[in-house]
């Protein structure tokens, strides 16, 4: 009868230690643990850019990148003039603005 | 029981025991996790949409140490993570990445990544915003109290991104130092629709740069300065999905390549002439984690009237 006593209240120990270990690092509290540590999709291509594929920011400062702005009607209005003959979804940048550069102040001055 | 009637309590009082101790054990390591600030001393600065911060999540953080040590001269500070081992990555004594290991399981089809964090001052808005606009919450708001509030999302075309309230406030306008993160470019299944998402988020300016192949090339600007490009996925990836991409500034892309080889790593774009001449290049490191490194002279950037 101890034996048995002594196992049952053994077990529920180890069983409340277990459940209040598991709630202590998932973050039960909100601010524990880490979890922003997220695996890609495996198995996909990066890479095969062709000639042309350019994805980096402008340079300064000659033949600094003109912003298309094809995408205005002479009102100034959107009009549908974009690529695939459909308007853009966002909000194109006003016209006659080019793309600005990264910022170029170093942190040592 | 016994003679002195002490049996029978005994088992009771080691279990108490047993249990204060757990506790005490669960909560103190738990505590211990703490993220530094990204900025000391702390800025005044806000800068919607920067990037502001990227963590890999790799099955090796000894192996991922290695690799960037050898190749970008990080060095590594270890945090206590609770269920993750976590490693701050310093270049010069300043915080640019962290590492963090997880385990993946072999029947798990998943690969390392870089995960990109962009500035959000107002984070609970922006998330409400990204929400109502076709995001998915992957992890939600969680608060470290040095680092600031951060969340986990992916955007309508499920590229993993995450938002950061930096408590120091955002990085200054600097020009980064070799070695660390200069730019960050989306590539999307309709990089225009994207541009839209992330305007929705961060009111960015949007420019549609010329470009050779047809293909759509954005620039996602705030404050007047470039933050980061929307580019439709390459016509010659057969298996593509949305994903963004971190670039490193490095001094010579080809010579760091060459590096990337030699410390085990894969070259998933050679060398290659960017924009006005600017070399960049793609490689992955040896999990698999995709990054790309761009050359940037002090004559490439000049400052213009804000």
């Amino acid at each position: 009868m101890n034996i048995a006593r002594r196992l049952s209240a053994s077990g529920l120990g180890v069983m409340l230690l277990t459940l209040l270990y598991a709630c202590a690092l998932t973050g039960v509290e909100g601010s524990v643990g880490y979890d922003a540590g997220y695996y890609e999709p495996y198995g996909y291509d990066y890479g095969g850019w062709g000639l042309g594929y350019r994805v980096g920011p402008s340079r300064c400062c000659e033949g600094r990148d003109e912003h298309r702005d094809d995408r205005r009607d002479d009102r100034g209005d959107r009009g549908d003039r974009g690529r695939g003959g459909r308007a853009p979804a966002y909000r194109p940048a006003p016209a006659g603005r080019s793309a600005p550069s990264i910022p170029g102040r170093s942190r040592r001055h | 029981m016994d003679r002195n009637g002490r049996a029978r309590h005994a088992p009771p009082r080691v279990c108490i025991a047993v249990l204060l101790f757990g506790i005490c054990t669960a909560f103190a390591r738990s505590a211990d996790f703490e993220l530094p600030p990204l900025n000391s001393p702390p800025s005044t600065e806000t800068h919607p949409g920067k990037m502001l911060w990227a963590d890999l999540v790799t099955p090796d953080l000894t192996a991922a140490e290695r690799f960037y040590g050898g190749l970008f001269g990080w060095t590594f500070q270890s945090v206590r993570g609770g269920r993750f081992d976590y490693a701050l990555a310093l270049l010069d004594g300043r915080p640019v990445a962290g590492l963090v290991q997880k385990p993946l399981g072999s029947g798990e089809h998943r690969q390392p990544a870089w995960l990109t964090f962009l500035a959000a001052s107002d984070i609970d808005s922006v998330k409400r915003v990204a929400v109502s606009h076709g995001a998915k919450v992957l992890a939600d708001t969680k608060l470290y109290p040095m680092r600031g509030r951060q969340c986990v999302l992916s955007d309508p075309e499920g590229a993993v991104f995450a938002l950061l309230a930096s408590s120091s406030g955002d990085s200054p306008d600097y020009l980064p130092e070799n070695g660390e993160w200069i730019w960050s470019s989306l590539h999307a299944m309709d990089a225009g629709s994207e541009a839209a998402f992330y305007q929705n988020l961060f009111g960015y300016d949007v420019f549609d740069l010329p470009s050779d192949d047809g293909l759509e090339h954005l620039i996602l600007s705030t404050d007047n300065y470039a933050r980061a490009s929307a580019n439709d996925l390459a016509r010659g990836s057969a298996h593509r999905h949305s994903h963004w991409l971190n670039f490193v500034r490095v001094e010579n892309a080809a010579a760091t390549t060459a590096k990337v080889l030699a410390l085990g790593g894969r070259i998933l774009v050679e060398p290659r002439m960017d924009r006005h001449g600017g070399m960049v290049a793609v490689v992955a490191d040896p999990a698999g984690a995709p990054f790309g490194l761009m050359e940037w002279t002090a004559s490439d950037t000049k400052e213009e009237p804000r």
